[in-house]
């Protein structure tokens, strides 16, 4: 059903991107009501629109029927927040969000897969531990942008996501007393998300919940990318450094990929 | 005709190529103008090095001095006066840029968004130019 549901996603995104005409820097949709294409509670699906509403990064939004699905399409810009992190050097990679229907989606499949906590690592402005709360999990949000955490605290007065700003690579993971934690690297291998995630690993590593820990890693196949050895999108040298087992992957639409015809693919892996 | 006349003609066609695109540096190039000079520069002056190793000074003298006359021109008006020039006039641009971008603040409209979005396209174009100039100053050095 997941996989059919992200499929469906990347359909609407396709026929949107199609079509689009505005100009705004990033664009995405989220369907309006609860649907054969996305049968999704309609409860989750206000909470989605709650938090682009809410979220300072848009600047407008508009109805729009897409391939039969009534969608609000939300035009937004991040400009500000890339000149911050440049000026600074305060990330690894650049803010550049997922689509938050696609951080719905590959959050539904972590709790399908039966983790029951996630940990969203260089969130941005915690659209993934934000879904995670939509879905009854806990959520914890780590990122280094001062910036980026402001804008995190004006999100959480619709569900608290527990943002913290910290440097993912040295923050104490034991005071979440985890039991069956996802870690979410948002950063592509390629743009600093490789040792982002050894980082995350290597303080981890030692922990009871270890074992029981899970990896959602967003990766490209672009050719802009020299192409890992062992393939899986740019991290397959990580997955076998690390002794990780690979469980699925699912593409699903992001605002970098708004204009290419392949979407990214987000990697599930599992501590073994 | 030879092989050495169609070196030479070769080479002769693209150093001129190379003194057009010298010729029209000015304080206000655009990226694909730096771009395409420095992809001239970087063309001929491999050809120099190539042509230096298959050529002998006492059957190829014309070209020899050819080729020399060009890595003059390269090394003095390209390297010393034109490309530092580059980079400074990026650097401060850029800095330019930043600062007014930086300082934009406030409630904006749509349109005003939307023209601001240009602008920092354009900075995150002079921005990778600007990474593209230092490649070249490295291999100067």
């Amino acid at each position: 059903m997941i996989e059919q549901l992200a499929k469906n996603l990347v359909s609407l995104k396709k026929e949107f991107a199609k079509n689009y005409d505005g100009k705004s820097q990033m664009q995405e949709v989220i369907p309006i009501s609860t649907s054969d294409s996305f049968p999704i509670k309609q409860q989750d699906l206000e909470l989605l629109h709650q938090f682009a509403t809410k979220n300072p990064i848009y600047y407008n939004s508009y109805e729009q029927t897409i391939d039969n699905t009534k969608c609000i399409v939300y035009e937004g810009d991040i400009n500000k927040y890339w000149l911050n992190s440049i000026q600074h050097g305060s990330s690894n990679a650049p803010f550049s969000p997922t689509w938050i229907m696609s951080a719905y989606v590959a959050v539904l499949l972590t709790k399908e897969l039966g983790y029951s906590e996630i940990i969203d690592i260089g969130s941005g402005d915690g659209r993934i531990a934000f879904c995670a709360k939509v879905l009854n999990m806990e959520a914890y949000s780590v990122e280094l942008d001062e910036q980026l955490v402001d804008l995190q605290k004006i999100l959480v007065t619709t569900l608290d996501f527990h943002p913290f700003c910290s440097d993912a690579t040295t923050f104490d993971y034991s005071s979440f007393n985890l039991n069956h934690p996802v870690f979410f690297i948002g950063g592509l291998a390629q743009m600093g998300g490789v040792a982002l995630a050894t980082g995350v690993i290597d303080k981890i590593q030692s922990h009871d919940f270890w074992k029981t820990t899970g990896w959602v890693f967003a990766g490209t196949y672009s050719q802009k990318y020299a192409p890992d050895p062992k393939n899986e999108a740019g991290w397959g040298t990580l997955i076998e450094a690390n002794k990780l087992g690979k469980l699925q992957t699912i593409s699903l639409p992001t605002v970098w990929t708004f204009h290419e015809t392949d979407e990214t693919p987000y990697i599930f892996a599992e501590s073994l | 005709m030879s092989s050495a006349d169609e070196i030479s003609s070769m080479f002769d066609s693209e150093s001129q190529k190379l003194e057009n695109f010298l010729s029209k540096i000015s304080d206000n190039l655009g990226i694909s103008e730096i771009i395409e000079t420095y992809y001239q520069v970087m063309n001929v002056t491999s050809m120099i090095s190539m042509l230096k190793q298959q050529l002998d000074s006492e059957n190829h003298k014309t070209i020899l001095d050819k080729i020399n006359k060009t890595e003059q021109v390269i090394l003095g008006k390209f390297n010393t006066e034109a490309h530092p020039k580059i980079l400074e006039n990026l650097t401060n641009s850029i800095q330019e840029m930043t600062k007014i971008l930086q300082s934009s603040s406030g409630e904006k409209t749509k349109e005003q968004i939307e023209n601001e979005s240009q602008l920092f396209e354009e900075l995150r174009k002079k921005m990778s130019t600007k990474e593209f100039v230092e490649q070249y100053d490295k291999g100067l050095a």
